[in-house]
């Protein structure tokens, strides 16, 4: 957080205490998913058109239920910032007409997993960040298809379990660096946040809303069902993904990244991994020394490279 | 036609148990359909599951309205209405329910037609929840009295393949104790006939007036109405604040509840609702001083009936 920015979330006390998402949703019970994005739209405020791709959080608004205060379009996987692109356009057209005031106008947002923010998906984002498109894009990630049934994905970390990487070393790929292949494109404003980390969270959502253009946030989102842990872990699952370097806290703005929350003192990753059935198989029957060096040793390498810039 | 629907809550492997038992219908010789229904596989939720089996080609999809056995996982879905477990039963259906209470409790409690049959939960020991799918298999494999105990171990080994031999085997020992303590009833399931397309009887067609299409749109006019849905049903684990002990810190709990069940007055008093608490019970683990414990809801129906 650059100094300049003066911002009103301060202290926790500062954070909202009254909750604009509506309670009743079919999301998991300790959805890390769902706490992000209740947190994200209590900074937002009620001014907000969700545009929300197919996955899990496609199910917060089946009729005639809604959690939400404003309105909510529904797209396929791999469209969501086409659909953006038409709410923005009709508004910018019913303001141009003078048909809404200017305090009439509302924030598009986009709301996706990380199926589609990762993959299917991708292609429609760059280009929309291509055009300049004023919105923002909220990406839930929980590193899998998870509304199917944990399905690898394009954001699913080296040596995970998932129902379709099911062998003794888990998912052979890598997660891929979503955050740096959005600020690429050089776009108005990229973070990162975590729902257990609730005023770095509102301070970015913050800053994004007050500007214009595109504005890209990808949320980890510990995932109870997918990630094979008691739903009552979910915030502390999030504390040590920060805690042990695996979830950097950043943000990228003029071309310039900053992280925004680094601990004085790391926490070894396998005190995360631990916690999760689907890195179970890291710990039993034996420890898998090797497999869990390597992910010591990518993460150690990240964060020498932060410290050197 | 055998047709079993199965009801339990998302983490208890219903969707498991009718991959598994339909695994054990085609070992059989059988053709098989096995379906969880899509999308509503979320933790803590009502689960359906169905499976058909027959020795001739299956013409019918979809979800099963009239089941020759039901089978019930979790016996605190059974007076929820949106699991709809005494849906479409008949004089000649079986229902099963894993309940640590008597099958004479339950047909006094029930308006069920058919005949009502328990399978005793160890609901004591939680560690063992999570095999209660395995022991409805094997007890429903039982009752229908066509699937072999060699089939049934068969159908489990093949179905959990990928999950290692420890896990197989405690299944294992689940659903063959629950095919053999079901042995007085076995085969007490009957065959359902097959509908035939012949039998079907077109529908009246109304004429139906064309409304203003704001009006027929399926828009939602109000706000929040997901407030409707009681997810507080999902529970098993209630979160109980102590009030004596509640700092009125920033509410951690009200802001780590994923699902805005904890309201904080202006004095920084938290509430929860306990229509919509789902029981993650994040707040329990959260709250700085413990000021929230996690009571089991048994405890609550038992005080008031």
């Amino acid at each position: 957080m650059s100094e300049q920015t003066v911002t009103i979330y301060k202290r926790m006390k500062d954070l909202p205490s009254t909750r604009l998402l509506g309670a009743g949703t079919p999301m998991c019970a300790g959805c890390g998913g769902l706490q992000a994005v209740h947190e994200i739209y209590d900074i937002l405020g009620e001014k907000t058109v969700f545009v929300n791709a197919a996955g899990c959080m496609t199910l917060l608004a089946v009729y005639p239920f809604t959690p939400f205060r404003g309105s909510w379009l529904y797209t396929s996987m791999a469209s969501a910032p086409a659909g953006a692109q038409g709410v923005r356009d009709a508004l910018d057209i019913l303001l141009a007409k003078q048909r809404i005031k200017q305090e009439q106008d509302l924030d598009v947002v986009v709301l996706t997993g990380d199926g589609a923010a990762y993959g299917m998906g991708l292609s429609s984002t760059s280009s929309a960040i291509e055009r300049g498109l004023d919105f923002i894009y909220v990406c839930y990630d929980n590193e899998g298809y998870g509304n199917t049934g944990q399905q690898t994905s394009a954001a699913t970390p080296h040596g995970a379990r998932t129902s379709t990487s099911t062998d003794a070393r888990g998912f052979g790929g890598f997660k891929k660096d979503l955050f740096a292949i959005w600020a690429a494109h050089r776009p108005a404003y990229v973070a990162t946040v975590i729902g257990s980390e609730p005023l770095d969270l509102a301070r970015k959502i913050e800053k994004a809303k007050a500007m214009k253009g595109p504005r890209l946030i990808i949320a980890l989102s510990p995932c109870p069902t997918g990630w094979d842990f008691d739903p009552m872990e979910s915030a502390e699952i999030g504390h040590l993904a920060v805690k042990t370097g695996v979830w950097p806290l950043k943000e990228y703005e003029n071309g310039q990244v900053t992280h925004t929350k680094v601990p004085s003192e790391w926490l070894p990753v396998e005190e995360y991994l631990k916690k999760q059935g689907r890195f179970a198989h890291l710990f039993k029957p034996q420890r898998n020394k090797a497999l869990i060096s390597e992910i010591q040793t990518r993460v150690d390498a990240y964060w020498a490279e932060v410290e050197r810039a | 036609m055998y047709r079993i629907r199965f009801h339990g809550r998302g983490g208890q492997g219903t969707k498991t148990a009718s991959r598994m038992l339909g695994t054990a219908f085609f070992l059989a010789g059988y053709q098989v359909q096995d379906a969880p229904r899509y999308g509503a596989e979320r933790r803590g939720a009502p689960i359906f599951a169905y499976v058909r089996a027959a020795k001739e080609a299956i013409h019918e999809r979809g979800v099963i309205r009239e089941p020759n056995l039901v089978v019930v996982a979790d016996d605190s879905l059974v007076p929820v209405p949106a699991a709809g477990v005494l849906q479409g039963a008949t004089a000649r259906s079986v229902m099963l329910i894993s309940s640590s209470e008597s099958a004479a409790t339950w047909r006094d409690r029930l308006n069920f037609p058919g005949t009502v049959l328990t399978l005793p939960a160890e609901a004591s020991e939680q560690a063992e929840l999570c095999f209660v799918g395995a022991a409805c298999t094997g007890a429903a494999a039982r009752l229908l009295g066509v699937i072999p105990r060699a089939i049934l171990e068969a159908a489990v080994r093949e179905e959990l393949s990928a999950l290692g031999e420890d896990i197989i085997r405690r299944n294992l020992e689940q659903a063959l104790a629950a095919f053999d303590c079901m042995e007085p009833h076995a085969g007490s399931v009957n065959e359902g006939v097959a509908f035939s397309v012949a039998d079907a009887k077109a529908p009246d067609w109304i004429d139906l007036p064309v409304d203003e299409s704001d009006a027929a749109a399926a828009a939602i006019h109000a706000s929040a109405t997901s407030v409707e849905v009681r997810t507080g049903l999902w529970r098993v684990l209630r979160p109980v604040i102590d009030y004596d002990r509640c700092n009125r810190c920033w509410w951690v709990c009200s802001e780590f509840c994923p699902d805005s069940a904890i309201k904080v007055d202006a004095d920084g008093r938290p509430e929860i609702d306990y229509d919509h608490c789902k029981g993650c019970m994040i707040c329990v683990a959260q709250c700085p001083p413990h000021a929230i414990a996690a009571v089991p809801e048994q405890e609550f129906s038992e005080k008031t009936p």
